[in-house]
């Protein structure tokens, strides 16, 4: 068992271990700082139509609190799906491999080793899609009802300028938060 | 009661005998009302009433005017033309139509009497403007933070009740 562990993994370990792991591929980190920023810039509009917060005095504001906000929620993005990502893949297993083995019964030239390795495989992805969907959803619903809240009954006494950067923080901030918790 | 009926009979006499009071008025009214509460602390009621008499008027011919019990004088604005106007807060501004009353000199002087003795009392006026007020608006009826509160909560709880689902 020790001179196992000991052995470095192979490529398909790796591959099976990267799926599961904390880290996301490229194109799923560009999708939740992407969405992010779209987020974080929305309140921009809120504080300045609605709030009347000065555009171009607080400009400088708006990049830097945008930019923390981007960073937190991708954060929380990230964490919330892999709190999901597994819980996705037990509820959609028995789905996903009867799915896939309706549609591999024909190849019979295929080893059952291949067609496990592709359910294994099909399932990662549809729940990998599903977990960042979600993700995405539950964070940006959370962010924006928090702001709202925050910068239309909380803060209301406070200045435009000071209601945007700790509404914007705390929503933020407090979803990062959240996601880091097990449950 | 008898002293009132004497007044106002007295008040129509005297109308009558007055040869300078409106023979057979004839009215010509435009009004304007404020329409947007949102804007204004004050709900204004404008009319503007073009008179004509068969009989020749003098020159600085005075009316009055009386509405919901309140009395008001008829600015002279140009040759036998009057206006009358007054505001109104919006939580008192009635929607409808306001009957304006306009009184002349006697017609005045015989209610101002009369209302001495009988808070209510009434005098026939010389001659009636129906003013209507559709209504002000004084803005929706649900805020729209309210609403934008109520819409995201409601996705929110969505979002949280799915995570709890998938994580139960």
């Amino acid at each position: 068992m020790s001179g196992k562990s000991n052995k470095a993994f192979t490529k398909e370990e790796e591959l099976l271990l990267q799926d599961f792991s904390r880290n996301v591929s490229t194109k799923s980190s560009a999708l939740f700082y992407g969405n992010a920023f779209i987020v974080s810039a929305i309140p921009i509009w809120l504080f300045w139509r609605v709030h009347s917060l000065e555009v171009n005095t607080s400009l400088a504001w708006f990049v830097f609190v945008t930019a923390i906000s981007t960073w937190l929620l991708a954060l929380a993005y990230r964490n919330t799906k892999f709190q999901l990502k597994h819980r996705v893949a037990v509820r959609r297993e028995d789905a996903v491999a009867r799915e896939m083995s309706r549609k591999l019964a024909d190849d019979k030239k295929m080893s059952r080793k291949e067609k496990d390795e592709r359910i294994l495989w099909k399932k990662n992805e549809v729940a990998d899609y599903e977990a960042t969907t979600f993700s995405i959803f539950y964070n940006n619903a959370l962010f924006l009802t928090i702001v709202i809240l925050s910068s239309f009954y909380l803060l209301r006494s406070f200045t435009p300028t000071v209601n945007y950067i700790v509404s914007l923080t705390a929503a933020s901030g407090l979803l990062a938060l959240l996601s880091t918790g097990t449950k | 009661m008898v002293t009132k009926y004497l007044f106002t009979i007295l008040a129509i006499a005297a109308s009558t005998a007055f040869a300078e009071s409106c023979q057979n008025p004839q009215v010509e009214a435009a009004s304007f009302t404020s329409l947007d509460a949102t804007v204004v602390t004050q709900i204004a009621y404008i009319t503007e009433f073009t008179l004509k008499c068969d009989n020749p008027l003098p020159a600085n011919y005075a009316l009055y005017a009386e509405v919901d019990g309140k009395s008001l004088t008829a600015a002279r604005i140009g040759e036998n033309k009057y206006q009358v106007s007054w505001t109104e807060e919006p939580s008192k501004a009635r929607s409808g139509v306001h009957e304006v009353r306009i009184l002349d000199e006697e017609g005045f002087a015989s209610l101002r009497r009369a209302r001495r003795s009988d808070p209510a009392a009434a005098v026939a006026p010389l001659l009636a403007i129906q003013l209507n007020h559709p209504g002000s608006y004084s803005g929706p009826w649900v805020n729209s933070e309210v609403l934008a509160t109520a819409l995201s909560v409601i996705v929110a709880y969505t979002a949280l009740r799915n995570k709890g689902n998938i994580l139960a």
